[in-house]
């Protein structure tokens, strides 16, 4: 219920009514991975710097059809923030602004669901940009390969079982091929893989199994 | 989009690099769970498959063939035929790359290298020829859709089961059919002539031996009807060089190899008959369009290089031969020897690029007879498209046709000359060998040039400092070489950098050391048995060359076809495949380390 007030609300608002299409459900059997590179954590204060995406059809990842651009942040790049996704100062000053990349960017996901590692912070970045926009945050559901992960590895832990659930500890734990991290587009490959191997180990009940692991570290970190 | 993929794994190792950023463009993944079926046997397949992760096992109803991991791809005859011969099931969680089969069906026709991967070596010589057909589908095509019935079968003979492998061998010989079929009750095998040289004389068995010992009763076979194109597949797939062909049940032959082959190559041992034959100049014209036209049929049958230019030289040299006969008169018949000379006379000449030749006469001859002869023989060379020499090194130039004791002072004066132009003549004439006439003019001439060089240290240090010409471009090339390894958009002169340098230095070593041998192979080899060059580096020396003159023969089709004739001796980098560019590196090292080699040997530094 409070779903649907939200919704109508949220339909009520919106600023431009050629973006209608992202309330409807358009039957498609897709869901899209999405990756946001960032100035920080900081969703608040921080800026996207980059923004990958790929459709996934039943078992296929769209990749020679992805959205992948990189667009100038509001604010300078810190030091922090070069060393983690490497994109340099020089590489997006003459990128377009987010604003200008986001009706693409609506687009191609309209409102299929979203797939992604710590998803909800990737949505709270382009929430800010679509609200810019549009005057609404973000219809479509979010689906986190945190917690696909977390129900098969460790919904059935006893407790006192250290819980990793670090991206290169998914990736690995799952046999993915790692491919150079902090790219936008790569990560939403990588995420998009975990999430078909995931969906699969769901369809025919099976769980990952757990190792006791003495040390591992505390908690993720984008 | 994925940059992963691994451009560097067969056969993707064949693309060039914008082929391989085009396939990385239009790649999907695919994801399967253990069980599930990626191509059910006999569908048909609207990509390739390139296992990323996990394992597929290849199966023919229950029973599995073989289990593919990371990096293997499946599978062609899905894509190509549109009908799987095998099952293919994920048995574990399978990641794959797809690449849609418009691109493999575009790189197929496009990349012979990569095409070969999916036919065998065999159909990439067919493709190859395809290619060169010019208009792309259409030809890749004609030459698949050959039926297997379109080729000359052999014949079937029968043998019983239980005669001797030397019966066999009798029949094979009386039925010119090196392939039997043996009777064995109601078995039906295949008896070869492999087969039985290999019981007799490598196993030893005695002659006696019943053929059904020998014989293979795993007979693989196509129907008549089939595409030349299945055969392919077929003899791919379970590595044999000859099938069986059925027709309405019925054994109607075998199909080798070799006969698909005869479909498209053509037949070198036709051209010198229609030189004996020929009566007159205008019936030789056709000849010498075939020795041109069979450059390009020998190199798609991948005939090794250095024997491509030595039939090519051969041919050449009948052709001269005839020619000379028709069109000079009797004196000059009587008193000259007919000689070529350059890379004609090193027997390393392939596709036409010049004409270097002369004449020597043992005595004066009227000078209307010269003035004829040098007029006709030019412009005959010229109709049978010869390009003239640009350093006018022909029989048309006076220089190049006069009596012997008249071109031995000629090379006096090119000794005494230090310029560039005397030090090419000089260079061109030691690569000469007679045609036709007496071989004893050009040997006068040739020791009278060996006495005024040998030993003449300053004079050859000048005459060596030719290698250095265009060191420059070659030096900055293969530092970009080393750099880069897959991008950047260089170009590799190879006459220039790998050529010309090994061939003048080696050149320059022979006059030093009086090697007689015209060939730079034989030359180099010369040159170690003196022990002038260590035994290692003339192999290293002679592979280098051997490459260089491949890539420059590929060059030269490629600008045949294109017509763009000024990228004759141009390599470009990118278009090597990464195999290739360390092949390229090495030569041109090789290359390097034998300039300093002869550097040194002139002090070249020092001048």
């Amino acid at each position: 219920m409070l779903r649907f007030i939200k919704r109508k609300l949220a339909w009520s608002a919106l600023k431009d009514r050629s973006y209608e299409f992202l309330f409807h459900d358009m039957g498609l059997d897709e869901v899209v991975s999405i990756d946001c590179e960032t100035t920080g954590l900081n969703p608040r204060k921080d800026d996207i710097v980059s923004v990958g995406a790929v459709k996934i059809t039943r078992n296929l990842i769209r990749t020679s059809a992805a959205f992948n651009v990189k667009v100038k942040p509001r604010k300078e790049l810190t030091a922090e923030s070069i060393k983690i996704h490497q994109i340099t100062k020089s590489e997006v000053a003459d990128g377009a602004s987010i604003q200008s990349e986001l009706p693409a960017l609506l687009h191609f996901i309209g409102n299929r669901p979203l797939v992604g590692y710590w998803i909800s912070f990737d949505v709270k970045m382009l929430n800010k940009e679509v609200f810019r926009m549009l005057g609404i945050t973000l219809q479509n559901p979010t689906i986190d390969v945190c917690d696909m992960y977390y129900d098969r590895k460790y919904s059935k832990a006893p407790p006192g079982t250290k819980i990793d659930l670090r991206f290169a500890a998914i990736l690995e734990d799952l046999q993915l091929p790692p491919l150079q991290a902090h790219d936008a587009l790569n990560d939403a490959i990588s995420t998009a893989q975990m999430y078909l191997a995931l969906k699969d180990l769901k369809s025919r009940g099976a769980y990952l199994k757990r190792v006791r692991n003495r040390d591992a570290p505390a908690l993720p970190v984008g | 989009m994925p940059q992963a993929f691994d451009v560097q794994n067969p056969p993707f190792d064949r693309l060039t690099y914008s082929e391989g950023e085009k396939l990385r463009s239009k790649l999907d993944i695919g994801y399967w769970g253990p069980g599930q079926t990626v191509i059910p046997q006999g569908g048909g397949a609207e990509h390739l498959h390139v296992i990323i992760k996990g394992a597929v096992e290849e199966r023919d109803g229950d029973e599995p063939l073989a289990v593919l991991h990371a990096k293997d791809s499946f599978d062609a005859q899905a894509l190509v035929q549109g009908m799987a011969g095998s099952a293919f099931v994920a048995t574990e969680e399978t990641l794959c790359y797809l690449v849609p089969k418009d691109v493999i069906l575009d790189l197929i026709k496009a990349n012979s290298g990569f095409a070969a991967f999916f036919y065998s070596e065999l159909s990439r010589k067919l493709s190859d020829y395809a290619e060169q057909q010019g208009d792309g589908a259409g030809s890749v095509n004609n030459v698949l859709r050959a039926r297997v019935r379109d080729t000359r079968l052999h014949e079937v003979c029968y043998i019983d089961g239980t005669a001797s492998i030397k019966d066999a061998a009798r029949m094979m010989e009386d039925y010119h059919n090196n392939t039997l079929f043996v009777k064995d009750g109601e078995r039906i095998g295949i008896i070869t002539g492999t087969n039985l040289s290999k019981s007799a004389v490598l196993m030893e068995m005695p002659l006696s031996t019943k053929v059904r010992d020998v014989a293979h009763f795993d007979i693989f076979a196509v129907d008549s009807d089939d595409f030349i194109f299945e055969a392919l597949i077929k003899m791919t797939r379970h590595r044999v060089r000859r099938l069986a062909v059925v027709s309405g049940g019925q054994f109607v032959g075998t199909l080798e190899d070799i006969d698909i082959l005869g479909l498209v190559a053509g037949n070198t041992q036709l051209i010198p008959g229609r030189i004996d034959r020929a009566r007159s100049v205008a019936d030789l014209e056709p000849a010498a369009r075939d020795i041109q036209d069979q450059v390009a049929r020998l190199h798609r049958q991948d005939v090794k290089v250095d024997v491509i230019a030595e039939i090519t030289s051969e041919l050449n040299r009948a052709l001269f031969s005839k020619l000379f006969s028709f069109i000079a008169p009797p004196s000059i018949k009587e008193a000259g020897c007919l000689i070529v000379m350059g890379s004609e006379g090193r027997r390393e000449q392939t596709v036409r690029t010049d004409q270097d030749n002369g004449l020597l006469l043992a005595h004066p001859v009227p000078e209307e007879d010269l003035a004829a002869f040098r007029r006709d023989f030019t412009a005959a060379l010229e109709r049978f498209d010869f390009p003239p020499c640009p350093g006018n090194i022909m029989v048309g130039n006076p220089q190049w046709s006069q009596t012997v004791d008249g071109f031995i002072q000629q090379l006096k004066s090119w000794v005494l000359t230090p310029d560039d132009l005397s030090a090419m003549n000089l260079g061109v004439f030691y690569d000469a060998v007679p045609v036709t006439g007496d071989p004893a003019l050009l040997e006068r001439a040739k020791s009278a040039m060996r006495n005024l060089m040998r030993g003449e240290s300053a004079y050859l240090a000048r005459f060596a400092r030719a290698i250095d010409q265009f060191e420059e471009a070659s030096a900055s090339v293969l530092a970009s070489i080393m750099a880069t390894v897959g991008v950047g958009s260089d170009v590799i002169h190879i006459k220039r950098s790998g050529v010309f340098p090994i061939v003048h230095g080696v050149r320059v070593m022979s006059i030093d050391t009086g090697v007689i041998a015209t060939s730079t192979m034989e030359r180099i080899d010369a040159l170690a048995a003196m022990s002038v060059i260590g035994e290692e580096f003339a192999g290293d020396l002679k592979s280098a060359l051997a490459y260089f003159m491949e890539l420059r023969l590929r060059s030269q089709l490629v600008a045949m076809r294109t017509g763009r004739q000024e990228e004759e001796a141009i390599v470009h980098i990118k278009e090597l495949s990464s195999r290739e560019r360390d092949l390229m590196r090495e030569a041109l090292k090789v290359t390097k380390k034998f300039r300093e080699i002869v550097r040194s040997r002139y002090h070249l530094s020092a001048m």
